[in-house]
């Protein structure tokens, strides 16, 4: 056989090897998620159990960015899902449908150097929109200099909970150092002795990090049970139109499914108790 | 299949020239189709904000991090107030850090090259060419955790007095990272590559131009004054654009150390103003970049790109002119 | 004034080059002892920062560093202070060199063959010569961002991802190397050029006293003794990709560890996204969210050994690379 067919015969050859998988696999649909990254440490653990339990058919892309950026994808289709930290607002893409999934909840956090036990809705609102700058001002902190007030960029969902739930719905000061997700807010304030912020649950009681009460109230899961604890939204999933195919029954499933239940239930607080 | 194997054949068979040089022509105006490529995307994409914005885009007017923030959600179809974007805090912090960094870096690699050409003993100068290729080489990642894990506690612990954090406290919070922080980086960064520049040529010049002048007279160090560096100012100038391309284009490095807030520092601070973060266009895009969905935003953030692939073309225009009229020094190319 | 019969004979040997007795430094002016002194603390203070980033950087790397990082996958949870590894970012690196390097390196020589052997027409020569440049001096930012604009186009969809919404996703190693080859195209590019202009003339004109073609000329006699500058470049090229963090931060998707995009062994993992050494500092640094400094120091300790073997490879090469090219070189295999 002359050189040029027997190598064109090999390389159809390898190219077939290679395809050949491809062929005898069945379909696999991917998801792909952007949006909050205070649910993102949930929709992990959500995804990695739902491809165990479908094996592999179904498989997930989940990239972060902030509840609004969330929103916009899933608004100009470049995902299939958003995942959302906060409520519809007037802002948002009209044709967008929600699905509440679970509850969280915020909570005002310090450094553990400076371990205040509870702060008051009147101090908090001082703090964080800039009216007091001095720790001196603040009883119950054992720090002295400057506050250092660490807030989340805009694109945030929980800072839009925050704002709305803890700040009687002022904005946050200008002055304040803006973070671009949960993980970097939780970075910044377990750094700086001085440092003050907000975070979602997951990373608020983590170690590490100091959860400060709001008006005599503990930040803590049986506080929103029991409504005592007023921070506190639901993580959303969003879709442009109604959600069909895969995604319905992805969301579904974390919805109604006791496996899901208790997944949520690890550190936020499931919807249907 | 006998077809297929024409065309084999005639492939195989020797090319002649002419075929070869339209081939090999052909892919080499790949490269410089990419340009030409990027420069369309990138204005393509960019056109929007500079058709609501014109000029005013590079002024100052605003808080930067509100104007981004309403950016970010904008409908399909935003109306023309959602592009509104001034984007001088983010030019003047790239021009402070860059201009800071070029020309302490300048004076640094300049004098380090006089060291290696004129006073260095043999063994150090056969060390000096694999440290500086060495450092040269050390991604910008890695000099941005130095800088955020070992600098920036530094400054802001302990050269950053309480002080001085509140008489500010109104306006910025001071941590440590800033401008003095960035410029130090920096200018590590960029020494490197001018010193190696710098030291080529310097060792190109012919020895006897520095003897005549020493024969005249003048002590060796002011031989290589007044004799080599300013034969080589035509590769100085050219080590210097490179260097400032490379240090408005920094984006990782700088998104570590900088502060990343869109204050514009103030000389009229004091020694605060080494302290005040800052942040620059090349950061801007990398924090930027997953948001890209929203138009406004998008059309910003690449017309952020489209500035900095305009002031490396310049660079490049600039340095050329510059060494135009020094020509008639050029050693050997 | 002398007498002629007392000239001496022409010294034909040099005399070694020695220092002499040099003119002592009391006898400088102010400014010039000033200048000497700075120069000493330019080079010394340059060789000590180098030593102290490699020695803290090595001491915290040996630290933390532990074989089992090198083979276990990092953990999916955000928090990668826990468990895992990195050894889905050194794949990726890998994969991303490899990748880049392929395409740029057979597109450097043949636009530096068309450029040095053919060259006509003059102005595209120009042209060309002038896009490497420009491609050199553009920030590796703005290419990212340029990737990211070029790779969501629909017509590109198979280079990465389109999900059912319609929009492609854009970002996959295929999409991070093409941009990477950018990086390494210049420095290949120059490297080749320089190589194929030191090769003496007589060699060409041997080949086509023997009556061969240009074409064959450079596949037969050029090319080969291209080897060592085409290797240099390559692997210059190579550290330039393996230290870059802005493309792979944005057109690499982010992902932990490497996800395939579907079942086909090699394309599927093309496609897909994933993480490289470079991208994966940075999220572990306290710009990033991994809140894992520790990995960073031991990732970073890897990444550098990789860039001091490349660096040695490269002093390597090219020394040989002037040995063997040296004098006559040689025709053909």
């Amino acid at each position: 056989m002359r050189k040029p067919r027997r190598r064109l015969i090999a390389a159809l050859a390898v190219t077939a090897a290679l395809l050949l998988p491809a062929l005898a696999y069945a379909a696999t649909t991917t998801i792909s998620m952007s949006g909050a990254t205070a649910s993102f440490p949930l929709i992990e653990l959500l995804t990695h159990k739902y491809t165990q339990i479908k094996k592999g058919h179904v498989k997930f892309k989940v990239s972060q960015g902030g509840a609004t950026v969330g929103i916009q994808d899933a608004a100009t289709g470049k995902v299939n899902i958003g995942d959302s930290s906060r409520p519809p607002a007037s802002t948002d893409p009209t044709g967008l449908f929600f699905y509440p999934i679970a509850k969280y909840f915020v909570c005002v956090v310090t450094n553990p150097a400076n371990p205040i036990s509870n702060l008051s809705a009147a101090q908090v609102a001082q703090i964080f929109t800039g009216k007091v700058r001095n720790w001196s001002q603040v009883s119950g902190a054992t720090a002295t200099g400057t506050i250092d007030v660490y807030t989340r960029t805009s694109v945030a969902g929980v800072l839009t909970t925050f704002q709305n739930t803890l700040l009687g719905g002022a904005k946050v000061s200008s002055v304040a150092s803006q973070q671009a997700s949960e993980g970097l807010m939780q970075n910044a304030v377990s750094k700086d002795p001085n440092a003050i912020g907000f975070l979602s649950d997951y990373f608020a009681l983590a170690k590490g990090i100091n959860a400060v009460g709001y008006n005599g109230v503990g930040c803590s899961v049986a506080n929103v049970v029991s409504s005592s604890y007023p921070g506190f939204s639901d993580f959303y999933e969003v879709t442009k139109g109604k959600a069909s195919g895969q995604v319905e029954v992805f969301i579904n499933w974390i919805q109604h499914s006791p496996v899901a239940k208790k997944i949520i239930e690890t550190s936020w607080i499931p919807l249907n108790p | 299949m006998s077809g297929a194997r024409a065309v084999l054949e005639r492939l195989r068979k020797p090319w002649s020239d002419n075929r070869a040089e339209r081939m090999l022509g052909a892919v080499a105006c790949l490269t410089a189709l990419s340009i030409v490529a990027m420069v369309v995307f990138v204005a393509q994409r960019a056109w929007p904000t500079f058709s609501h914005d014109g000029l005013s885009w590079l002024g100052s007017g605003g808080n930067l991090d509100n104007q981004i923030g309403a950016m970010v959600s904008t409908p399909a179809n935003p109306p023309a107030s959602a592009f509104v974007f001034h984007a001088w805090p983010l030019i003047y912090g790239t021009l402070l850090t860059a201009v800071f960094a070029v020309v302490l870096g300048l004076a640094a690699s300049i004098l380090t090259a006089i060291f290696i050409v004129d006073f260095a003993p043999p063994a150090v100068r056969r060390l000096m060419t694999p440290v500086i290729r060495l450092l040269a080489s050390i991604p910008s990642v890695v000099f941005g955790l130095i800088g955020v894990l070992v600098l920036v506690p530094f400054v802001g612990n302990d050269l950053i007095g309480a002080g001085q954090k509140a008489s500010v406290a109104n306006v910025i919070q001071l941590t440590g990272a800033g401008l003095l922080v960035s410029v130090v980086i920096l200018t590590v960064m960029i020494t490197p590559i001018m010193t190696a520049l710098i030291t080529d040529a310097l060792g190109s010049v012919p020895r006897s131009w520095h003897e005549g002048a020493v024969a005249l007279g003048l002590n060796p160090l002011r031989a290589t004054i007044a004799v080599s560096i300013r034969a080589i100012r035509p590769a100085i100038i050219s080590a210097a654009a490179l260097a400032t391309a490379r240090a408005v284009g920094e984006a990782i490095m700088l998104s570590m150390v900088s502060g990343g807030v869109s204050f514009t520092p103030k000389f009229q601070d004091g020694v605060i103003f080494l302290f005040e973060p800052l942040r620059t266009l090349a950061e801007e895009i990398v924090q930027q970049s997953e948001g890209l969905s929203a138009p406004a935003l998008r059309s910003s953030i690449y017309s952020i790109a489209l500035l900095l692939l305009f002031s490396g073309f310049m660079l490049s225009i600039a340095s050329r002119l510059a060494r135009m009229p020094l020509r008639k020094y050029e050693l050997s190319s | 004034m002398s007498s002629v019969e007392s000239v001496p004979p022409p010294n034909l040997v040099a005399p070694p080059r020695r220092r002499g007795r040099r003119s002592s430094l009391r006898s400088w002016r102010r400014g010039d002892q000033l200048i000497f002194v700075l120069a000493w603390t330019a080079g010394v203070a340059l060789c000590l920062i180098t030593a102290s980033i490699i020695v803290f950087l090595a001491v915290k790397g040996v630290a933390y560093l532990s074989p089992k990082l090198l083979v276990t996958s990092p953990s999916a949870a955000v928090n990668q202070a826990q468990s895992g590894g990195f050894l889905d970012p050194i794949v990726g690196t890998v994969t991303l060199a490899v990748i880049g390097t392929l395409i740029a390196t057979p597109l450097a020589v043949i636009s530096a063959i068309w450029v040095v052997e053919y060259g006509r027409p003059r102005w595209l020569v120009g042209i060309v010569e002038t896009s490497i440049e420009l491609i050199a001096g553009t920030p590796d930012i703005v290419i990212a961002i340029f990737g990211l604009a070029l790779f969501q186009l629909g017509i590109l969809a198979p280079l990465s991802f389109r999900s059912t919404g319609g929009g492609v996703y854009g970002r996959s190693f295929l999409a991070a190397g093409i941009m990477m080859s950018l990086l390494a195209l210049p420095l290949t590019y120059t490297a080749t050029r320089n190589g194929l202009r030191a090769i003496p003339r007589h060699m060409r004109e041997a080949s086509y006293a023997l009556g061969k073609t240009r074409i064959t000329t450079i596949r037969r006699v050029l090319l080969p003794s291209l080897r060592p500058h085409v290797a240099t470049g390559a692997v210059l090229g190579m550290g330039r990709i393996i230290g870059d963090t802005a493309i792979v931060v944005v057109l690499l998707g982010a992902t932990l560890q490497n996800s395939p995009e579907n079942g086909v062994p090699l394309l599927g993992f093309l496609r897909g996204t994933g993480s490289t050494l470079s991208s994966y500092i940075y999220d572990n640094s306290p710009a990033g969210e991994g809140n894992a400094p520790q990995k960073a120091y031991a990732a970073v300790f890897v990444l550098v050994l990789i860039i001091v073997a490349l660096n040695a490879i490269v002093g390597r090469v090219s020394r040989i690379g002037v040995h063997a090219s040296a004098g006559t070189g040689r025709l053909s295999r």
